[in-house]
């Protein structure tokens, strides 16, 4: 591997569904250059390809100047959202067959016999039974003579899958039966990729468990295959840099890891915009944000306390769970193409139906014939028909009004301004509903909105942000300089990172047994985690560890994971328990001193840093902004006039007052009256409500 | 004032989104047991009437919604802010507690000095005292053996905490520190409504806040209007059986009436069998109430997933519970299983939408939502309690779709206990935990399969609890010439020489070494299953749900290495001489039981007991069926007589029978 210098060139690559979106860092000539290139789904690597020969004859670098390439995709998100995966069995404990089958034995709804749960992603023919067992202390109670192991491999060759996952009952307490049934499918079956769900994700639960273990198999082969093609395309440009792909925790790895465990990167794509906006915002000196994506079907909110994305071990995937810790990211409300509409006893509603990106809203004049979010911003003015996509694809405002007009006698709209009204009145709700979900979320997660910033991004994410942050009664807004291509920008801002677990259930008494144990088991992870990073690559800093745990009263559902204290000298177990004490007290409002306190994960992460860059900034402003017009916005029942402005044009410095609308080829920020905006050296636009008298 | 429509939308997200925030900070800092393995809690905003106007999507239990803390309320009198009621008593509650163990806490939210809307939340307590752990057994036959009963009253006094009662409270459970950290998750998730509701109507204003609540109200009776418009005018009987009522042989039934008028739905209960001696009882005081309305509430969801949920549903429905019944019993009659009573309820609402609509409605539900819990020693002769495993059967099979296997949320949508926390929990082994094969009720359309569980015990003297089993003997029933499923059974030391069938479970001792084997009864099947598609019964095979000889003998079809044999099939289907049902099947022991005790002599008896005291009635059937045979006398929880056997051509039963009914000395005498 080469080192990095500090003043390298570095590469962000993000590919979407719909675009390939790039941002190349050039420290030494303090340039930020970004390009978007149409995604070319048969094989992405063709559109990294395309775009990278575009962006390069944008800059006056070539490809040997750049000194880092991070990469982040959604192609392992989409293959198992869409179940486009490999051929895969599953081999499980006997008496396990029905893993997949009852899951955790939950319907969509509690009322609904109508609505369907989804498939499981192996069929039950290939759920495949060994008798190979652990008990809860690790013994082994059950195991395959070499005739079932033969039997087995016979009965994985006649279903033809590719790849194989293993979970046996209990082998997270002991790993060493379930690689041994791994290694024995491996020999007989040299073609077939085999995950055994200890090696990705060690924690107690096996569905859960095997559920990584499955996707990770029914996306290796896949991913392993577009990994080479993708680096066998970038050295065929000429670039030698190491190539690394971010993770669903926030981090980046190794292309070499990132083939051996695709699982990590399932998230990729959301967890860089998270990653971005902490880069961002540590620029403005706000630590502790909330961070918007709203895009054309979707908008994804996330939290991130500390200048670090908040992490969670409880996501999911459609239906599918995921207990590795990955960014916290959760839909909320409405996107872009969230359809407008009214029910049997016209109240209006927003979603959940999408008219996506095809046809897409009436505005883009394609078909589509039913309102949505972004024909109301239209209506209203909030976007102006010449100016989206910078001006390369004119809407249709007309078409936009006619089909919102429609739907004001069931409202009770009568006069000329019906669509106006329309249009005002879904956003309203559409502002609503997002900022009650908003709360949930943030009660879910212990967190207080009041004075925290909300950072949006996203195609609709400017537009929606100053009126949710008033709804959700947030401090302020922060809107990054593109927002349209945050997650590529985000992606060359990340850190090496990997966590570990062990799951264990030691009740924290006084004796000083449990914390030798406790010690053992996290210097065992520890020497593990190194051994890992230390192939990370070169030029990273040194290695960062951070332990924690997962701890609980006795009897209680959840776990509260909490940093570990040093636990030298005699009361170490005290100092532990007093740690979950205080962590319980901040998190409910009490502590329980009284009560006995277990342990039931332990966690280790490492982190290596790449080495130290500074995002290049915008020139500071010699005058006043400019207005390039302005024009008439409804809005709650009134109609106002707002200035507008090119973002192209504001400089460090300059202070904006709304209303005004500021325009950008990739998205429409909205500053409503009592609001001013004021661009930040890094160019980010914060945006604060002005404070009367 | 009236809302605009805009308004209203807005308010509903944020009404909904406060009980989703109280149910999370109860879900968060609850403790017992309930809480964590089968989310059996619940939080909800009720308007100035007691009626709930906002209900969480998916968080606590789903089934409750119409609940009423009217009567709750106007037991305590005046309150004032700060003030928190408690009451965990079914009776003196007006039926708000559906058993003791729901321990049910309602406090008046105020704004300036008015009360403005009220919140409540319930948690199932482990234990609130009485003759057995955990409260609730299938022996009580009276209320006070079901823990302390706590009328209405205040827990909480202008912000003070009631010491009194807490203490006397303390020394009557067995579970009091659980207890006492289970109120305090519950008041503070009743602190979070007050936030809330204080900054709506900051935001928005008392005069909307308050229209919101009546809006909401009428918002969902007329889209639920509209889904119930969609049953055609008629009157549809179905009833449906509990197996017996644990002390005797004897099925309970519950007989439905459903009229349908313009979208109106009467729910006519008259004829059900009088209270039982055991706990299945039902404690509504007469009033329309969740466990005898739900499957409405689900019905109206399935036609428009988009109305409210909340008490607007049930304005358009009346009900009729005779007293005296198992569906309004007379204090001080056990409720601690009502659940049971409660479940066949349910499917006879199911059964009388079937007629209504037969291409609608799925067929019978698995029928059973049962925690099996084992009970281990400890040192110092305490005792662990821990859920093994929640059991159900699967969902119905409908007209196009075959049922869900091995799922069924109709009570409580909640998550399994994996195998590996059961293991590190108790002292257990699991052996198999999974899906039944061929216990689906067949069909054209395959009726959903049930769970199956088979476990160790690695412990001397452990005990064995699983209240409320049913579907022993009459299995989910099939519609629409789909069959019903196989019955339920638990099983001791399977293939042992020391197997023994479990029946009805009480309490069963266990030591190390025993196991216990659970078949769960899977859903009614719909349509004909010799209709059913070769290849639909073909891959069934290939996945495990039917087995090869279970697809000849109840599909018609011959599989061989895993193809279907044509014209093995077309023999086999053609020269079917099996009778087939065309509506409903209920299952060998129904028709057996039904040949003799018809709905006209178990309507005849009821009405012929309607004047004798409550207690009574179940007294002078017992001795009317015991005098036609001992063996109906026997009791469930130690051995289970087939009716195919007992009752064999009936006639002779049925003339005694007739005798017997006829001597039933009138009330007065």
């Amino acid at each position: 591997m080469r080192v990095l210098a500090n003043d390298s060139a570095r590469l962000g690559i993000d590919v979407g569904g719909t675009f390939t979106d790039f941002v190349l860092a050039d420290p030494r000539s303090n340039q930020l250059i970004t390009h978007k290139e149409p995604s070319t789904p048969d094989d992405p690597s063709l559109a990294v390809e395309q775009g990278l020969a575009c962006l390069l004859d944008q800059s006056a670098l070539s490809p040997e100047n750049i000194g880092l390439v991070v990469h982040g995709t959604t192609l392992g998100l989409n293959t198992i959202l869409q179940q486009r995966g490999v051929e895969t069995a599953l081999i499980v404990s006997r008496g396990n067959k029905d893993l997949l089958e009852l899951g955790r034995c939950r319907m969509p709804s509690p009322y609904n016999f109508l609505a369907p749960r989804s498939e499981p992603l192996v069929s039950r023919d290939r759920v495949l039974e060994i008798s190979a067992r652990n008990t809860v202390d690790g013994a082994v109670i059950d195991e395959p003579s070499t005739r079932e192991f033969d039997d087995l491999a016979e009965a994985i060759r006649l279903t033809n899958v590719t790849s194989v996952a293993v979970t046996l009952i209990n082998s997270y307490v002991d790993p060493t039966l379930e690689l041994a049934v791994a290694a024995e499918i491996a020999k007989r079956l040299p073609d077939v990729h085999v995950t055994p769900s200890t090696r990705v994700w060690p924690e107690i639960r096996e569905y859960e468990r095997a559920m990584l273990a499955v996707m990770n198999a029914y996306i290796h082969p896949l991913l392993d295959s577009y990994y080479r093609r993708l680096e066998e395309r970038l050295r065929g440009l000429g670039l030698k840099a190491d190539l690394y792909i971010t993770a669903s925790n926030g981090g980046t790895l190794s292309i070499q890891s990132a083939r051996e465990r695709p699982v990590d990167t399932l998230l990729s794509g959301p967890a860089s915009g998270v990653v971005a906006a902490c880069a961002l915002s540590s620029n403005v000196g706000h630590d502790d944000l909330v961070a918007i994506d709203m895009g054309g079907t979707s908008c994804d909110m996330s939290v991130t306390r500390g200048n670090q994305p908040m992490l969670t071990t409880s996501a999911k995937l459609g239906d599918f769970p995921i207990i590795s810790p990955v960014i916290d990211v959760s839909a909320i409300g409405a996107g872009g193409g969230s359809i407008v509409w009214l029910d049997s006893e016209n109240i209006l509603k927003v979603g959940p139906g999408s008219a996506g990106a095809d046809p897409g809203p009436v505005a883009y004049g394609r078909g589509g014939d039913q309102p949505t979010v972004t024909d109301c911003f239209v209506a209203t003015g909030l976007i102006g028909p010449q100016s989206f996509l910078g001006g390369r694809m004119t809407l249709d405002r007309s078409g936009a009004m006619g089909a919102l007009a429609v739907l004001g006698a069931g409202l009770s709209f009568h006069d000329a301004d019906c669509a106006e009204q329309v249009a005002d009145s879904a956003l309203r709700v559409t502002t609503a509903m997002m900022a009650a979900q908003l709360y949930k979320e943030l009660a879910q997660r212990g967190v207080d909105p009041r004075g925290r910033y909300l950072i949006a991004f996203g195609g609709a994410g400017p537009t929606m942000a100053v009126p949710l942050a008033e709804e959700a009664k947030l401090g302020g807004v922060l809107i990054p300089l593109s927002p349209g291509t945050l997650c590529a920008f985000g992606a060359i801002q990340s850190r090496v990172r990997r966590d570990f677990v062990r799951s264990v259930r030691h009740i924290l008494d006084s004796s000083d047994s449990i914390v030798e144990e406790i010690e053992k088991k996290l210097t065992a992870m520890e020497s593990e985690a190194l051994e890992w990073v230390s192939k990370e690559g070169d030029g990273l800093s040194q290695p960062i560890i951070t332990r924690r745990a997962d701890m609980r009263y006795a009897g209680q559902a959840y776990n509260l994971e909490v940093g570990l204290p040093d636990f030298a000298g005699e009361r170490a177990s005290a100092a532990i328990a007093e740690s979950f004490h205080l962590a319980h007290s901040l998190a409910y409002g009490f502590p329980d001193r009284e009560s006995t306190v277990e342990v039931i994960n332990l966690r280790v992460s490492v982190v290596r840093n790449l080495p130290e860059f500074e995002t290049p900034g915008i020139e500071r402003a010699t005058g006043d902004a400019v207005a390039t017009g302005s024009r008439e916005i409804f809005l709650n029942g009134a109609t106002c006039s707002a200035s507008v402005y090119e973002r192209s044009t504001l400089r460090a410095g300059h202070q904006i007052v709304g209303p005004t609308i500021i325009e950008q080829p990739d998205t429409t920020v909205w500053i409503p009256d009592h609001w001013t905006g004021y661009v930040r050296d890094c160019g980010t636009l914060q945006l604060d409500r002005v404070i009367l008298g | 004032m009236m809302l605009d429509s805009v308004l209203l939308e807005i308010l509903r997200n944020k009404v909904t989104s406060v009980t989703e925030e109280m149910g999370i900070t109860l879900q968060r800092t609850g403790r017992t047991l309930y809480v964590k393995e089968t989310a059996d809690f619940g939080t909800a905003l009720a308007d100035l009437n007691g009626k709930f106007f906002a209900w969480p999507l998916d968080i606590g239990v789903s089934g409750f919604v119409d609940l009423d803390c009217g009567p709750t309320i106007s037991a305590v009198g005046e309150l004032s802010a700060g003030d928190v009621i408690i009451t965990n008593h079914p009776y003196a509650s007006g039926g708000l507690c559906t058993h003791t163990p729901d321990l049910n806490l309602v406090r008046p939210y105020f704004y300036e000095d008015h009360i403005v809307s009220y919140g409540w939340t319930f948690v199932h307590s482990a234990d609130v005292g009485g003759k057995v752990p955990s409260s609730v057994s299938p022996t009580n036959s009276e209320a006070y053996q079901e823990g302390l009963l706590i009328p209405p009253m205040k827990i909480v006094r202008k912000g003070n905490f009631n010491e009194d009662l807490i203490t006397l409270y303390r020394h009557n459970v067995r579970t009091p520190d659980l207890n006492i950290g289970d109120i305090k998750a519950m008041l503070a998730a009743l602190d979070v409504g007050q936030t809330r509701i204080t900054e709506i109507i900051e935001q928005y204003g008392l005069d909307v806040f308050l229209a919101t609540q009546e809006a909401l109200i009428n918002y969902a009776a007329a889209k639920a209007r509209t889904a119930f418009r969609q049953i055609p005018d008629g009157a549809y009987e179905f009833w449906d059986y509990l197996d017996d009522d644990a002390f005797t042989q004897i099925p309970v039934r519950v007989r439905l009436r459903m009229e349908v008028n313009d979208g109106l739905i009467h729910l006519d209960y008259t004829g059900s069998d009088p209270q039982t001696m055991g706990p299945f009882n039902v404690v509504t005081m007469g009033r329309s109430h969740p466990w005898v309305t739900l499957r409405l509430l689900s019905y109206v969801i399935s036609q428009d997933p988009t109305c409210p949920v909340n008490s607007g549903v049930f304005r358009n429905v009346t009900v009729d519970l005779p007293h005296g019944s198992v569906l309004n019993p007379e204090f001080p009659a056990a409720s601690g299983i009502r659940m049971a009573a409660g479940v066949r309820s349910y499917d006879a609402v199911n059964g009388a939408l079937s007629k209504a609509l037969p291409d609608f409605m799925p067929a019978a539900p698995g029928g059973n939502s049962i925690p099996v819990v084992l009970v281990e020693p400890l040192n110092g002769g305490q005792q662990s309690v821990t859920v093994v495993q929640f059991l159900v059967g699967g969902l119905g099979a409908r007209k196009g779709h075959d049922g869900v296997d091995g799922r069924d949320p109709s009570f409580s949508n909640m998550a399994n206990n994996p195998i590996e926390t059961i293991e590190a929990e108790a002292s257990v082994l699991v052996l198999d935990y999974g899906v039944r094969a061929d216990s689906g009720g067949p069909g054209e359309w395959r009726g959903g399969a049930g769970q199956k569980i088979k476990f160790k015990v690695l412990l001397d003297g452990c005990q064995l609890l699983a209240r409320g089993l049913e579907r022993l003997r009459f299995p989910p029933w099939g519609a629409a010439g789909g069959r019903s499923s196989t019955v339920t059974r638990f099983i001791l030391n399977e293939g042992l020489v020391s197997e023994r069938d479990l029946g009805k479970i009480d309490m069963v001792s266990l030591d190390a070494g025993d196991t216990v084997t659970a078949y769960l009864s899977g859903a009614g099947g719909y349509g004909d299953p010799f209709s059913r598609d070769p290849a639909s019964v073909r891959k069934d095979v290939i996945l495990g749900f039917v087995t090869a000889s279970g697809a000849e003998k109840d599909y018609g079809v011959v599989i061989k290495v895993g193809e279907v044999d044509e014209s093995a099939t077309e023999t086999l289907r053609a020269g079917r001489t099996s009778p087939r049902p065309v509506d409903f099947d209920y299952g060998e022991e129904r028709e057996a039981w039904e040949s003799v005790f018809d709905d006209e002599r178990m309507v005849a008896l009821n009405r012929a007991l309607v004047g004798h005291a409550p207690a009574q009635r179940q007294r002078i059937r017992k001795t009317i069926f015991g005098s036609i045979d001992e063996r109906l006398l026997v009791p469930a929880t130690e051995k289970r007589h087939d009716f195919r056997d007992l009752i064999g051509d009936g006639d002779e039963i049925a003339v005694s029978f007739d005798q017997l009914l006829s001597a039933i000395p009138d009330a007065a005498t």
